[in-house]
């Protein structure tokens, strides 16, 4: 095994076969895929190309059939449960398609949550969090609750809960998919300011327009992918 | 190669916080849940009032009666046919169980001091009668061997028939002479309160003359007694009951032992007690299925809540939140609700002690009393939450994710 300090996706050989009943039915076909540090990526394909399933496996939420996967030089397949929990909360950072926020909480404590899920304390939760607001332009927003947002300013919450912890992955799943053209555009400007300062970012998506505004592009169809620089 | 901790949690400070959160966002559903729960709290609050009422009840009838008495005296209220005897107290204190005998002597009528009239009990006594019914002296003297051999035409009067002869001011009385159905005697002394017994009749409210003075002026020499006897001691009192019936068998060939009732303080209180003991363990019963009834509720909307956060809580998974945290998460939603009713259901059951009173139920708020309501209410959130919350936890994330 060649360890890349550089590589924060190693993934090879990646397979997950779903047992429907006695039919097997593999969604997840001999993938391999690598993603640097400091990379802006996308993973395109159609609905039902297998890119929700891989991009489950690759935020840590699923174990693939059989392959082998490092995130960030961690062997996933070997961790256990608590240490997957623990992965997902410090090196990966979600953005999902419908935001997925605590109706009940505040845009200060959603913010909070991956901080306070890692035992930091109240007070260094809420200026990290602010920070992180402040920077999306949500200043003014601190104490509202998601119903009373845009579209495009919760799913700016939703990546600054993204964010605010670190990680050393950015995984957005059809970010835009819920957005006007307007927030669309802002969305991705946001990523690709995100990218500057030195994330590295993926993004799952079907949408050919935001795939073409990215670098580096894999196309994933029926389960194989392909590398399409 | 980093694998990162597995041991930070979230604190449980934030953890209530974001609890007392979705609990407030849900506060009529909340309310509604805690409604068994607080009903069950109350009646387990009030089961260990009503027990701690009882006992002290019995406790205070211990305290006015010695454990030991027994009291023989006609079955039937009407006219007595076959009467009890002083030759009888004889026979009875000849038994080896038996430490002492008297016969006492009740009668009624008005009792008049400066100008002021009361109907009232008085008794003709043996100076024994005193120390066997914890009869201690507030003011003045007891009767004493002199009173009953000279028949002094002198009295001791109760607490509270002092009170009301006096309007209050009870002192006064004492050395003062009253009529007891127009025959004069002098007040020698006051006895200290003994409260009510619960039998209606006390002896607070009687007045007490020795006894040969109540026979020669008050009552004649044909007035029925009943007897009180004094067992040797707690152990011989079945005994000691055995042979007050052979004496009565005996003396009495018209109707025997049969005609009177035989009655000892001792077992009339555990016969209390038993009675005390059966009515608390019905209500705890009916408590219990209260509160398992409210606990299935709990799980019921438990279910409900978990099946509405499935999405959050996939979330909540994917940023990081370990199947522990989610767990406690719904347990101590779970336990929050059911405490606050828990003590809503103790407020409830302390207000409601008054109306107990009112009925003229015995009941005695604790500190034990709260504690267990509260303690039972927690046990319930905790057994009936765990199941939901165990589900809860088990969620796959993928799933709970997808789920809509």
């Amino acid at each position: 095994m060649i360890e890349n300090p550089k590589c924060v996706i190693d993934a090879r050989n990646i397979v997950k076969i779903y047992q429907n009943g006695c039919e097997e039915l593999k969604v997840l076909d001999d993938i391999s895929l690598q993603v640097l540090k400091n990379d802006f990526s996308v993973i395109l394909g159609p609905s039902g190309s297998g890119k929700s399933t891989l991009m489950n496996i690759l935020g840590c939420l699923d174990l693939p059939t059989s392959g082998q996967y490092f995130l960030d030089n961690t062997d996933i397949l070997n961790a256990k449960e608590n240490q997957l929990a623990a992965i997902r909360n410090q090196k990966i950072g979600f953005v999902f398609q419908k935001f997925n926020l605590m109706p009940r909480l505040t845009a200060l404590q959603n913010v909070m949550l991956p901080l306070l899920y890692r035992g930091v304390n109240e007070e260094e939760a809420i200026e990290k969090a602010k920070e992180k607001l402040d920077l999306l332009g949500l200043a003014d927003r601190l104490s509202h609750r998601p119903p009373e947002l845009s579209g495009g300013q919760q799913q700016r919450v939703a990546i600054a809960r993204a964010i605010v912890g670190n990680p050393h992955l950015l995984l957005a799943d059809e970010p835009t998919g819920n957005l006007d053209s307007k927030s669309s555009a802002g969305a991705m400007e946001i990523f690709k300011e995100l990218n500057c300062q030195g994330n590295t970012i993926v993004i799952i998506t079907h949408d050919v327009e935001v795939a073409e505004q990215v670098e580096k592009m894999f196309y994933i169809r029926d389960g194989k992918i392909y590398d399409k620089d | 190669m980093f694998i990162p901790e597995a041991g930070d949690y979230l604190k449980l400070r934030q953890l209530i916080k974001i609890v007392l959160i979705n609990i407030y966002h849900n506060k009529t559903r909340s309310l509604l849940t805690t409604l068994g729960v607080i009903v069950g709290t109350a009646t387990i609050f009030l089961v260990v009032a009503i027990g701690n009422g009882g006992e002290a009840q019995v406790n205070e009838q211990y305290s006015r009666l010695n454990v030991g008495t027994v009291i023989v005296m006609p079955a039937s209220r009407g006219r007595v046919v076959d009467p009890l005897t002083e030759n009888d107290v004889h026979l009875f204190m000849e038994s080896d169980n038996i430490a002492n005998a008297f016969p006492v002597l009740q009668g009624s009528g008005d009792i008049n001091y400066d100008n002021y009239t009361q109907g009232s009990r008085f008794m003709a006594i043996y100076p024994e009668f005193q120390a066997s019914n914890h009869l201690t002296i507030e003011q003045g003297r007891e009767l004493n061997q002199e009173d009953e051999s000279r028949s002094n035409r002198c009295a001791v009067l109760g607490a509270e028939l002092a009170n009301t002869l006096t309007d209050g001011y009870a002192s006064e009385i004492v050395g003062q002479s009253i009529n007891i159905n127009n025959r004069k005697f002098e007040v020698v002394g006051i006895y200290s309160r003994v409260g009510d017994g619960g039998s209606g009749m006390s002896n607070d409210d009687s007045a007490f003359i020795p006894y040969s003075t109540g026979r020669k002026y008050l009552l004649g020499s044909r007035a029925n007694p009943i007897i009180m006897a004094q067992a040797t001691g707690l152990e011989t009192v079945q005994s000691a009951l055995q042979d007050i019936k052979a004496v009565l068998d005996e003396t009495h060939r018209m109707g025997g032992a049969e005609q009177f009732r035989i009655m000892d303080a001792g077992s009339r209180l555990v016969a209390a007690q038993e009675s005390a003991r059966t009515m608390s363990m019905l209500l705890l019963s009916v408590a219990a299925i209260v509160l398992v009834v409210s606990g299935i509720g709990i799980m019921n909307v438990m279910f409900v809540t978990v099946k509405e956060r499935t999405k959050e809580i996939g979330t909540l998974k994917a940023i990081g939140a370990k199947k522990s945290e989610i767990l406690y998460q719904f347990l101590v939603e779970a336990i929050l609700i059911s405490l606050a009713g828990g003590i809503l259901g103790v407020i409830i059951g302390y207000s409601t002690v008054p109306v107990l009173e009112f009925f003229e139920l015995p009941a005695l708020p604790s500190i034990s009393g709260v504690l267990i309501g509260l303690i039972f209410s927690v046990i319930t959130g905790v057994f009936f939450g765990f199941y939901p919350a165990m589900k809860a936890a088990e969620l796959n994330p993928i799933d709970a994710l997808s789920y809509e």
